[in-house]
């Protein structure tokens, strides 16, 4: 099947504009599209080998795909995953809950904040804290701001991995803005370690409202300007429209989630599904695109930067007052000026961190919708200050498990677009 | 093929699209700063190598040695050892191994008696890896960077 049959065959090739609404396929019509782009190879044909990775520059991190070739054609990956293994699990089993918070950092790096929470809200469902309706808000609009650099950031390496170098410069030079946010907010640019048990680190310094209205004020208008960039350009379509297609029992059967599960229709956000922080208060719209293939899954991010800035605004409207830490002598470390005024803030300073927390016995899970797709907690505590067991079941490690499936019978100059368009951190997946 | 889209392909409309923002982004401003020569200045909350403050009045340090810092640091980079001197206790040893070090800023959050915090120094790099250990001299001269927020608390 040549380029061209592929432009005639694809349906959407019309009207991928959005100025008329694309066709929705049934699940059959999309496995059948998924049976006609994926080329079907002739099995007497010798392979040909080829090591992609783990130093390649589109790998986006340390990835190694072994993909066996037949002419142009992938019939075979082996997805080498674990370049990047740190023993986080078993490095929490020896920090308390508190100490394990910086480490989350570094599983998903691109959207740490995403991560503090995911594992804050765990232990707060494990230890029954409850979290005050400023730092929900707070957390809230973090988390967006988190969304938006990673997809801007994605949306850059993404166009790279087609060919535009300069385009990402272009997104890096916005994720600077979100970045200065969070320098403003937390103190570091990248790893955040923002959220607490029982709240934030930190109140909202002076200023810093305005300024991120500032900027969840001017990023749509630099959203517009990359859909004139990006989303009518024909290289992009040619390379990325009906490219890639997972049926929507594939993406089940991998446990595939986030923007890649969205774009083949299925409404699932658990920000909407199981509502955490202070997602039940705000109105927002969960992003959906039917045809599950490289450009939909763009598509269904760029509309969730849209939505991200729409839901930073209202919390930034409704933003209440009040305490941005639990007081809860029990569980959350107490806050430095009341430690140097307070005798009893001091005493519960130095019990929390000398001994740690009160844990009760038992078991939790708990997921959060990170920027790449479900994030979920498992802590077993035996009622000691450490963990006895967590484990973290993240988005990328699914995601790149997928990435054979995916691969088979797309052409080699397609696997970039497609592992791009998967949104895979090697932080996150091996952890 | 309709004529509107040979007219299209053979015009590259996208590319006169592309480069009117390229364009517009050539006569504007420029958003980059030129490194060595210009530096950046780094928020108040900016967390980067550690200080050990001093009692501004008398000079004396303002720790007081209760290994909650050494106790709460995730990485276990800071090496503190005390003696007890006329029912005071003196700090005989206070290390940060800064190539261990996280810059999570545990140890500025925990600390009762605003001794250690972290400063707006960022650039970090040197030749040589012994100089990412820091002593308490080199803490306490590290001083003169903290953020002055921190300070005036
Ligand atoms: S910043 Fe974090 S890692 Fe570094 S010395 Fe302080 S507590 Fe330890
Ligand atoms: S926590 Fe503060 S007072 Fe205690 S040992 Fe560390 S620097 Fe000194």
């Amino acid at each position: 099947m040549s380029a061209s049959d592929r432009d005639t065959a694809h349906p959407m090739q019309d009207h991928v504009h959005m100025r008329k609404p694309k066709p929705r396929p049934t699940p059959e019509e999309l496995r059948a599209r998924k049976e006609a782009t994926r080329q079907r190879v002739s099995g007497s044909v010798e392979t040909i080998t080829v090591s992609m990775g783990p130093q390649h520059p589109s790998m986006h991190g340390v990835f190694q795909a072994v993909l066996d070739l037949d002419g142009e054609v992938i019939v075979n990956t082996d997805a080498r995953i674990g370049n990047l293994h740190r023993g986080v699990e078993k490095l929490a089993e020896y920090r308390t809950y508190h100490q394990f918070i910086p480490v989350t950092d570094r599983l998903d790096y691109i959207s740490s904040f995403a991560m503090n929470h995911g594992y804050c809200e765990a232990v707060e469902k494990l230890m029954g804290v409850h979290v005050p309706r400023r730092a929900r808000y707070i957390r809230t609009i973090a988390h967006e701001l988190c969304r938006l650099s990673n997809h801007i950031l994605w949306l850059g390496v993404h166009i790279m991995d087609f060919g535009a170098q300069t385009f990402f410069l272009i997104c890096f030079r916005d994720r600077e803005y979100i970045l200065d946010l969070f320098e403003m907010l937390c103190g570091a640019r990248l790893t955040h370690s923002y959220a607490r048990i029982g709240g934030v680190a930190k109140d909202l310094p002076e200023g810093w409202e305005h300024k991120c209205r500032e900027v969840v004020d001017f990023l749509p208008k630099r959203l517009d300007e990359y859909q004139r960039l990006i989303t009518q350009n024909r290289i992009f379509l040619k390379r990325s429209v009906g490219i890639g297609i997972f049926t929507v029992e594939d993406l089940h059967t991998w446990r595939v989630t986030g923007p890649c599960l969205r774009a083949a229709g299925v409404p699932r956000d658990l920000r909407k599904d199981e509502p955490y922080a202070a997602y039940d208060e705000v109105e927002f719209e969960v992003a959906v695109e039917y045809n599950s293939d490289v450009y939909d899954r763009f598509l269904v991010r760029m509309k969730e930067m849209y939505e991200s800035c729409n839901i930073i605004r209202q919390c930034l409207d409704n933003l209440p007052d009040g305490e941005f830490l639990a007081e809860d002598a029990a569980h959350v470390l107490p806050l430095k000026k009341n430690v140097m005024r307070d005798a009893a803030a001091m005493v519960q300073d130095f019990v929390h961190v000398f001994r740690g927390p009160q844990v009760p016995k038992g078991e939790v899970y708990r997921a959060v919708e990170a920027p790449k797709g479900e994030f979920g907690v498992y802590i077993s505590s035996d009622g000691g200050p450490k963990p006895q067991r967590l484990h973290l079941a993240t988005p990328s490690f699914f995601h790149g498990q997928a990435v054979p499936a995916l691969f088979e019978g797309e052409m080699l100059a397609d696997s970039v677009g497609i592992f791009g368009s998967a949104d895979i951190v090697l932080g996150d997946s091996d952890r | 093929m309709s004529l509107k889209d040979i007219i299209k392909k053979s015009a590259f409309v996208e590319i006169l699209q592309g480069m009117s923002v390229t364009g517009k982004y050539f006569v504007g401003d420029k958003v980059t700063v030129e490194y060595p020569k210009e530096k950046i200045v780094p928020y108040p909350r900016f967390r980067g190598m550690h200080a050990l403050l001093t009692d501004p009045a008398t000079g004396v340090l303002n720790c007081c040695g209760c290994h909650l810092c050494e106790t709460i640091c995730p990485s276990q980079c800071i090496y503190i050892d005390t003696s007890e001197v006329d029912n005071h206790k003196s700090i005989d040893r206070f290390d940060i191994d800064l190539s261990r070090c996280i810059f999570c800023g545990f140890c500025e959050e925990v600390c009762p008696c605003a001794a250690i915090v972290m400063t707006k120094v960022y650039e970090l790099a040197t030749y040589d890896k012994s100089e990412f250990y820091l002593t308490k001299e080199t803490l306490v001269a590290n001083q003169v960077n903290a953020h002055k927020e921190t300070v005036r608390r």
